[in-house]
């Protein structure tokens, strides 16, 4: 019968065919929303809606404060009263009073606001809910400006690029190195990148929790995973099929650090805007001692790109420079995201990109040391090496937790 | 730039709702009659739940005498025989409780209203002075922060003197249900008689009728800048304190007669601050 059926309609009609459950589909649902909430009503009331607002941002200018809210829920929701410590004050918007979903509007306060003291900023809704937003310390929010733009990059380069650049300083004490030592730091790269996806994750996690549930968070950050480490597979299988023919086989030296320089650039980038939006949201008290951290705890990171050209041909100073790049400049593009855009939206996807990257340069690391390394897997220099990796991140990660 | 702060928004920078004299019926008590003993007064209260705006583009669903919050003003001489009818057209049993010497079956605890019943309350109205009225259902905290409270004036045998009377009863919102008032008002919306001051005139006394009926917060209070006035607790005596401020608990109440001293723009409002800016603040505006 279906073949009979084939036979008659050819393959361009059976595409069309595809669309008549959808068509159904959309028959069906306009059927049941005609017939209104009545069939709900059979089962129960739907409560009725939070009301409450999302506030994202709030920004301190000279005599003036400005509030970002979003509209989290489905159902409509207007700003009525704006307070800031429990008065209503008077406000302008920059945006409209009734916000449809996941919609935004920018809440202005003239204000004679005090540096340093904590605010509290409530919104009310037109049916009274009032979300309130802690600011633990007003400090004036700086826009973009050429002196901002200069200092998000010296922050960026100073724990991106800089400590990435003299980790790679231990290439020519790697080079004179017994091979099972550079086998041992092989897995130390292993190990680290593994503590930086479990914290990127973590960091992604974390941020996703506060976002409006309309933003699927974690779907966002499965999205995030999958196409960088599928986007880092691909290129991994291009640079190993361009530099041997063969595609299953490991890849090594100088495409392996890149590969590895990628995956810490990613995870670079998500630190760097994370660093960013702390800074613009007067959260993190930026003291020397945190950049000082920071280097301290990227290091490392030099060598884990240094580890995988230890053997073999001679890295020029310039792929040096640029696999330093790769890493580390990513940070600087972070700051900046960060401090003058802060999309905890955009700081999820970010994370979450470093996550893939990171798990998919274990996985090369790890196919590398089983394939090169003396010993394979299960010697105790690569173990070691691994542990190590974690630990060394984890000790210097004390310094800026 | 300089956007006025709230402490000294006045007129249309107020964000309050409604448009003026709107108030009016809250705000002017009825005439007081003369002495008469035995004469019936009636007045009749229908209980209804109803969407108000409290502040400023911010709607409360209350439960209402009459459809306002705070009620009708109730006002009586000493000696009439107050007959007060209550129709319960709202969705849960209601009462109403008067204060003042009343038998135990006026009461309005146990003669409890429900949905859709009548109930008529009828007694001598003693003592005279300023008394109030609210609902005493359960549970009490969430009757009376719904709304249902209202003025309930005596006067005594021998007249006061005459005066510009008014009514203030202190009242807060919860919009969200928390547990705090989000907003604080003096006969219903915040910041009302910011909007739209009081005018009254320097030549005559102005008698305010005042009580407390704010929930949930333990006190409530009066404070006029610019001038003072003598303050007669419960307006049951002629004993009165002369001062700028006075503190009420829920249900205290008073009667203040200012004779204002200048002409001029003077504001009232409660002296907790926080209350003040969030909507129990207004103006006089004294003219000659």
């Amino acid at each position: 019968m279906a073949s009979t059926a084939a036979g008659r309609l050819g393959p361009g009609a059976w595409r069309l065919w595809a669309l008549v459950p959808l068509l159904l589909l959309v028959g069906v649902v306009s059927l049941f929303a005609s017939s209104g909430a009545s069939l709900v009503d059979l089962v129960g009331r739907a409560p009725p809606p939070l009301d409450e607002f999302d506030i994202r941002r709030i920004e301190f200018k000279p005599g003036e404060i400005r509030v970002r809210v979003t509209n989290p829920q489905r159902p409509k929701l207007t700003i009525a009263t704006v307070m800031v410590d429990d008065a209503i004050v008077p406000f302008r918007l920059d945006g409209p009073a009734t916000l449809g979903r996941l919609r935004s509007s920018t809440i202005v306060v003239p204000y004679q606001w005090v540096e340093d003291d904590p605010y509290t900023v409530g919104v009310t809704s037109s049916s009274g809910i009032e979300t309130t937003f802690d600011v633990p310390a007003a400090v004036e929010t700086r826009g973009p400006s050429p002196r901002g733009f200069l200092g998000y990059a010296l922050i960026g380069f100073l724990v991106g690029i800089v400590p990435v650049a003299l980790g790679l300083g231990w290439l020519p004490s790697l080079r004179r190195a017994d091979a099972r030592w550079v086998a041992a730091f092989m897995a130390m790269t292993a190990g680290l990148l593994s503590f930086l996806a479990l914290d990127a994750l973590t960091e992604a996690l974390g941020l996703q929790a506060g976002l409006p549930s309309g933003f699927q968070g974690p779907g966002l950050i499965l999205l995030g995973v999958s196409a960088s480490y599928l986007g880092l597979t691909f290129v991994a299988q291009r640079f190993s099929a361009a530099g041997r023919g063969e595609r299953s086989a490991p890849l090594e030296g100088a495409a392996l650090a890149t590969l590895v320089a990628i995956g810490i650039g990613l995870h670079n980038l998500g630190e760097g805007l994370a660093i960013g939006s702390s800074i613009a949201l007067g959260e993190l008290a930026l003291g020397t001692f945190l950049i000082v951290g920071f280097m301290i705890h990227n290091i490392t990171e030099g060598l884990g790109i240094a580890a995988p050209i230890a053997r073999g041909e001679r890295i020029g100073l310039t792929r040096l420079a640029a696999l330093a790049l790769i890493a580390g400049a990513p940070a600087i593009a972070g700051a900046w995201i960060g401090g003058f855009v802060t999309s905890d939206l955009l700081g999820v996807f970010f994370f979450a990109l470093a996550v893939g990257a990171a798990m998919q340069v274990v996985v090369e690391v790890v196919r590398y040391v089983a394939r090169r390394a003396p010993g394979g897997l299960h010697s105790g220099h690569v173990i070691g090496g691994y542990l190590a990796g974690i630990v060394v991140m984890y000790a210097t990660g004390l310094l800026v937790a | 730039m300089d956007a006025p702060t709230h402490a000294a928004m006045i007129g249309h920078e107020a964000p309050a709702p409604g448009g003026p004299n709107e108030l009016d019926a809250l705000l002017h008590p009825p005439k007081a009659l003369p002495h008469k003993p035995g004469r019936v007064r009636e007045y009749s209260l229908t209980a209804s739940d109803r969407q108000i705006e409290v502040a400023k583009g911010v709607f409360y669903s209350a439960w209402t005498y009459n459809g306002t919050v705070p009620g009708p003003v109730i006002r009586a001489t000493e000696d009439d025989l107050l007959r007060v009818t209550l129709t319960n057209g709202g969705s849960h049993p209601h009462t109403i409780h008067f204060h003042g010497i009343h038998p135990a079956n006026m009461d309005g605890v146990f003669e409890i209203v429900a949905p859709g019943e009548t109930f008529t309350y009828e007694f001598p109205a003693r003592p005279y002075g300023m008394q109030l009225y609210h609902c005493h259902s359960t549970p009490l905290k969430k009757h009376i922060a719904k709304g249902l409270y209202g003025a309930f004036i005596i006067d005594p045998p021998k007249p006061r003197p005459p005066a510009q009377e008014l009514v203030m009863v202190l009242n807060g919102f919860d919009t969200d249900g928390d547990g705090e008032n989000n907003f604080y008002a003096v006969n219903g919306p915040a910041f009302y008689y910011a909007k739209y001051p009081i005018r009254v005139r320097r030549s005559q006394t102005v008698r305010i009728y005042l009580a407390n009926l704010t929930e949930f917060d333990l006190v409530n209070s009066f404070h006029l800048h610019g001038d003072f006035f003598r303050y007669y607790p419960t307006g049951s005596s002629d004993t009165f304190e002369y001062t700028d401020t006075v503190m009420l608990c829920q249900g205290q109440r008073g009667i203040i007669e200012i004779d204002f001293t200048n002409t001029g723009r003077f504001m009232f409002h409660a002296h907790q601050s926080e209350f003040t800016e969030l909507g129990w603040m207004g103006f006089f505006e004294v003219v000659d």
